[in-house]
């Protein structure tokens, strides 16, 4: 194969996520949505850029270039001088910045984890994958990625879809909402299914908000004091029930999510023994988060009611967190792979890989 | 061994890959309704149906007189009614229950060999569809059997709170239950139009075939009536899709000694 004379470009990414940078550092830094048309373009205005991506989360901001500077520091220093202006950090703040420098290879690996979910918070989640994708789509659509640019995030793009078909890092759940979700799914139609909160504490919130975020029908929500119940269901679009009539609406619902303060059962099994017959066998699945529980565990017997304590709960997702874990190494060494298919690991000299203009 | 059974080998095999590929693949973690499943089952089937049309040009009719021939179009009309029904419940994932079955029927058949024999008489199509789609309707209580196995399976997962591998890849239960009482009402309706045109055949009553046929429908009206009523619970309604499946299983044997 003929060796291509051409320059070639340099690959950089500048970046800052949540484990180099706290909270209240990074909502100063993020780009909002409907200014990273304009950062891209300001990007590759820097002098001696030609390309430039910026991805902008809730986790991190990173900024993805392709150079033709003497060397890769150079590409660093002028994206970091770049962040620090655009968002007018005072000295102090910019001396206090870390961000992360890398080049090439690193800048190339660094992606590839990224779009695999493997630098997320929550490992393995597939949220990330969207988010890049849109960053991308911004900077072609706004004509700031040339040859370079595209073909890493093309790659990238490959090896993310590789790394979650030939691994299980995206399978099960590593919260409690999740799990309840998970166990929603495996129960019923989430389309279909009607929720009801017995009792309104925080818990009980996010497994309902887990729910309809991922399309349950309905939620009820049912409080010792209504006006908080009001509160929650005008929040999710639901219904507020005062709590003496939350018994009759349950031969109606498909999940409970149980957070009563209450110091002895709340629920028992005669109670759904009756709901069942109403139901005619529809199963029904028992969320209890409560402490001390709400649902008297003797409910778990009765056909077709499935019922998850906290403890039950947590155990699900430490199971999935560690599943996860397990698959890391997995997902890394597919990354390797592919990083030495592209070229990214040749000697400096090499021409192999992606970086070349001509 | 003849052409045909080669066929019936070949796709014996392919079926038995597909058992093998699934368990790897669940014993690694890593199991996702694969696109090789659905290769190997589709070429499964397509081996399979060489072997029918070759097997129906060494007999000179439909191969269902033997219980070898039997086996095998049971296990053909499984594996049509997995694409047929498939497609609406991620069925791919039922090549892991459909496959075992489907490659024991055919092992079944291929040990018990096939017997040649030539059609008594002229062939009559009326008899030829009767037994057709009675075989049909038997594959449609295989599959429920099987779904109640998927059931019963799911099921106790989720009771005893053991949330593996196989737990994300089966369907929900509710989703599996409603799929139970339609495989049942589709083999009772099948089966009740194969005994419809024993009418039109002027056959005997006392014809042990016929009557054991109209226990099997019977058993599963019952099932039908019970379901359509509420009276059992799903689970209980598994149960009765997979212990009831042993009785067309046996007529099988009454039909083809009888």
């Amino acid at each position: 194969m003929p060796e291509p004379t051409a320059n070639r470009s340099g690959l950089v990414c500048v970046g800052l996520n949540y484990k180099t940078t706290p909270v209240e550092v990074r909502e100063r830094l993020a780009f909002p949505e409907a200014q990273v048309p304009q950062a891209v373009q300001q990007v590759r205005g820097l002098p001696g850029f030609e390309e430039s991506v910026v991805l902008s989360t809730c986790n991190r901001v990173e900024l993805y270039a392709a150079h033709s500077l003497p060397s890769g520091d150079h590409g660093h220093a002028a994206l970091r001088d770049y962040l620090v202006t655009h968002f007018k950090l005072q000295p102090e703040h910019a001396e206090a910045l870390v961000l992360y420098n890398l080049d090439s290879a690193e800048a190339a690996r660094h992606l590839f984890r990224v779009v695999s979910g493997l630098d997320s918070m929550v490992l393995g989640e597939t949220e990330i994958f969207g988010q890049v994708k849109a960053a991308y789509k911004v900077a072609l659509d706004t004509g700031t990625t040339s040859r370079a640019l595209n073909k890493l995030f093309q790659q990238a793009f490959t090896v993310g879809k590789k790394v979650r078909n030939e691994t299980t890092i995206q399978r099960g759940s590593t919260s409690v909402g999740s799990v309840a979700v998970d166990l929603a799914e495996k129960v019923h139609d989430l389309k279909e299914c009607r929720v009801m909160l017995v009792g309104a504490g925080e818990m009980s919130r996010t497994c309902a908000q887990s729910l309809l975020s991922r399309g349950a029908k309905s939620v009820i929500v049912s409080n010792r004091s209504y006006d908080k119940a009001v509160e929650l269901a005008s929040e999710m679009k639901g219904t507020a029930l005062k709590f003496e009539e939350w018994e009759s609406v349950l031969h109606e619902v498909d999940v409970i999510i149980s957070s009563t303060s209450a110091p002895h059962f709340v629920i028992k099994p005669e109670q759904i023994e009756q709901v069942m017959r109403k139901r005619r066998w529809n199963p029904l699945l028992l969320i209890d988060i409560a402490v001390p529980r709400d649902v008297d565990p003797a409910v778990n017997e009765i056909e077709g009611v499935y019922l998850y304590d906290i403890d039950a709960l947590q155990a699900i997702a430490d199971d999935g967190r560690r599943e996860r874990e397990r698959q890391l190494v997995a997902c890394e060494r597919i990354i390797e792979e592919q990083l030495e298919k592209y070229g990214f690991l040749q000697s400096p000299g090499s021409t192999q890989h992606g970086f070349v203009t001509s | 061994m003849t052409l045909s059974q080669q066929f019936l080998a070949a796709a014996t095999l392919t079926f038995v890959s597909a058992v093998v590929q699934a368990l790897l693949a669940l014993k690694s973690g890593a199991w996702k309704q694969g696109r090789m499943q659905l290769v190997l089952m589709t070429l499964g089937f397509a081996l399979q149906t060489g072997f029918i049309y070759l097997r129906g040009q060494e007999v000179g009719q439909c191969p269902m007189k033997s219980l070898s021939d039997i086996l095998v179009f049971i296990a053909w009309s499984i594996v049509l009614l997995y694409f047929l029904v498939g497609s609406g419940y991620r069925l791919s994932l039922l090549g892991l229950f459909t496959s075992p079955l489907v490659s024991i029927m055919q092992i079944m058949a291929l040990v018990g060999g096939f017997a040649p024999y030539k059609p008594k008489g002229q062939v009559n199509s009326l008899i030829e569809l009767h037994a057709a789609v009675a075989l049909i309707a038997y594959a449609a209580f295989a599959l429920a059997c099987i779904t109640g196995v998927m059931y019963l399976v799911q099921e106790r997962m989720l009771k005893r709170h053991k949330i593996g591998g196989l737990f994300y890849q089966l369907p929900p239960i509710q989703g599996l239950a409603g799929a139970i009482q339609r495989l049942v009402r589709l083999g009772l309706l099948l089966l009740s139009i194969s005994l419809g045109i024993s009418f039109a055949l002027h056959t005997p009553v006392s014809n042990p075939k016929l009557i054991f046929s109209w226990v099997v429908w019977a058993l599963y009206a019952l099932i039908t009536v019970l379901m359509w009523k509420h009276v059992t619970s799903p689970r209980r309604t598994a149960w009765l899709a997979v212990i009831g499946f042993i009785l067309p299983f046996i007529s099988l044997w009454i039909v083809t000694h009888a």
